[in-house]
């Protein structure tokens, strides 16, 4: 067992053993949100989320449905954890559980059981198309990167994890019209006092809500063209952004939220990161290796 | 730390270990390397590809018949790499290492690097973090 290894398992049990905080995080009173020259509150910076809080809450012990996984020991090998684990990354329904359709159940366990089949059962991240949206904004065990700067008339966001940025208009303009579909949709942005709320629509339906194994169960759900995802961006204090996402896709499952904080870190260097540059070697294998079993399974039929 | 801290210290991590499942990652691990085979490979450098998502070791690997195989080792991303403070000149060609991993599911020469050691016993955590190997599960299944 190597240094880095016990050193990460440490930060685990060290945050094994805080309490439980509440998502939420009272303004500090010294604090006061500052503004940009063109006056907008201010959240321009370099923000983290490494955290170790679970997606959702485990299972009802009485249901059958599969676990959830429990991110309360992931590994972050790179950074330390950045802030204490709570209950479920998933604040409503109150039972920290995506209620997912049986239609979206069945797509996502078509894809998972077939990635070795074709690429395109991968997921987007995978394939180094996307990371997805709000699927960027969940926390995976390294480059959970992000820089925010503000323009009049937009704010832009870079993500490191993968090399993807938004630009989301804050002008009043119209969403692009209903036959123009994107990855990532398109986002219009406005601000509600000091929350920055963003309506993101015209996604083109091919794409992913969550693609980080640390997501769990939600990993590989499908994300239609009718998804409607509202985020609310809150600076409470010099250091913390209050982030939550409402995921309103009904074909998928009734609306529900995620929430977590933003951490400032202007210590964080934000690299490049050019997923495709050499994605070759996992397809090749991932997909290689189902051809193989394949042959295998065939020879072993004609003994 | 006395003996009965330590005792304990190792019950929480054995709870931890037992409580990790898959995490993030770009990759998966399972749907590429095969945790059924693990590989001790004694080899040589000849070039280190500083690439995305993942950077690759390149060994020659000298067979018990004295032939030289070449073997590609999957390591975490250069960023990644960059924060434990692990560069592209960190491994220069000639170097001898061993690297302890996992074969690639299609029956290749690669294969995905846990972990490797330079010529002066260093040994360093190669791997992506969070990808659900057998090296960040010991102890879980």
């Amino acid at each position: 067992m190597n240094r880095t290894y016990i050193t990460a398992l440490l930060l685990a049990s060290a945050i094994a053993a805080v309490a439980q905080t509440p998502t939420s995080k009272a303004p500090a009173k010294a604090w006061k949100q500052t503004k940009t020259p063109d006056g907008q509150p201010d959240l321009q910076g370099v923000w983290v989320n490494f955290d170790s809080t679970p997606f959702e809450r485990a299972a009802p012990a009485n249901t059958t449905a599969p676990a959830s996984g429990n991110q309360n020991a992931l590994l972050f090998a790179d950074r330390a954890p950045k802030v204490a684990a709570r209950p479920s990354m998933v604040v409503e329904p109150a039972d920290g559980r995506v209620p997912l359709t049986p239609w979206a159940v069945e797509q996502r366990d078509y894809s998972l059981s077939h990635v070795q089949d074709s690429w395109e059962y991968n997921t987007t991240w995978e394939r180094c198309i996307t990371r997805g949206m709000p699927a960027a904004f969940f926390p995976a065990g390294y480059n959970n990167g992000y820089q925010i700067l503000q323009t009049p008339g937009q704010v832009v966001i870079m993500f490191e994890m993968i090399h993807e940025t938004r630009v989301i208009p804050i002008d009043g303009r119209p969403h692009l019209p209903a036959a123009l579909r994107q990855w990532n949709g398109d986002p219009r942005g406005h601000w509600e006092g000091n929350t920055l709320v963003v309506e993101t629509t015209n996604f083109n339906g091919r794409g992913m809500i969550a693609t980080n194994a640390a997501s769990a169960r939600i990993r590989s759900t499908p994300e239609t063209e009718n998804a409607r995802i509202t985020e609310r961006f809150t600076r409470v204090d010099a250091d913390t952004i209050n982030y939550e996402v409402t995921i309103d896709d009904p074909k998928v499952s009734a609306p529900w939220k995620v929430a977590m904080p933003l951490v400032r870190d202007d210590s964080y260097k934000i690299y490049e990161y050019m997923c495709h540059e050499a994605n070759q070697d996992y397809m090749e294998i991932t997909l290689g290796g189902g051809r193989l079993q394949e042959k295998n399974a065939a020879a072993a039929g004609r003994k | 730390m006395t003996r009965k801290t330590f005792s304990l210290s190792i019950a929480a991590f054995g709870l931890l270990l037992a409580a990790a499942g898959p995490v993030a990652a770009h990759h998966s691990f399972s749907a590429e390397f095969d945790a059924d085979k693990p590989v001790t490979l004694h080899g040589t450098v000849t070039k280190v590809e500083w690439t995305n998502p993942h950077a690759w070791i390149h060994i020659d690997v000298k067979g018990d018949d004295g032939q030289m195989t070449p073997w590609k080792i999957e390591a975490g991303a250069p960023n990644a790499l960059l924060r434990r403070g692990f560069t592209k000149q960190y491994l220069p060609p000639g170097t001898a290492i061993v690297v302890e991993g996992f074969r690639a599911k299609d029956g290749s020469n690669r294969a995905n690097g846990a972990n490797v050691t330079t010529p002066d016993g260093k040994k360093l955590f190669l791997g992506s973090s969070g990808t659900g190997a057998p090296y960040e599960e010991k102890g879980g299944k």
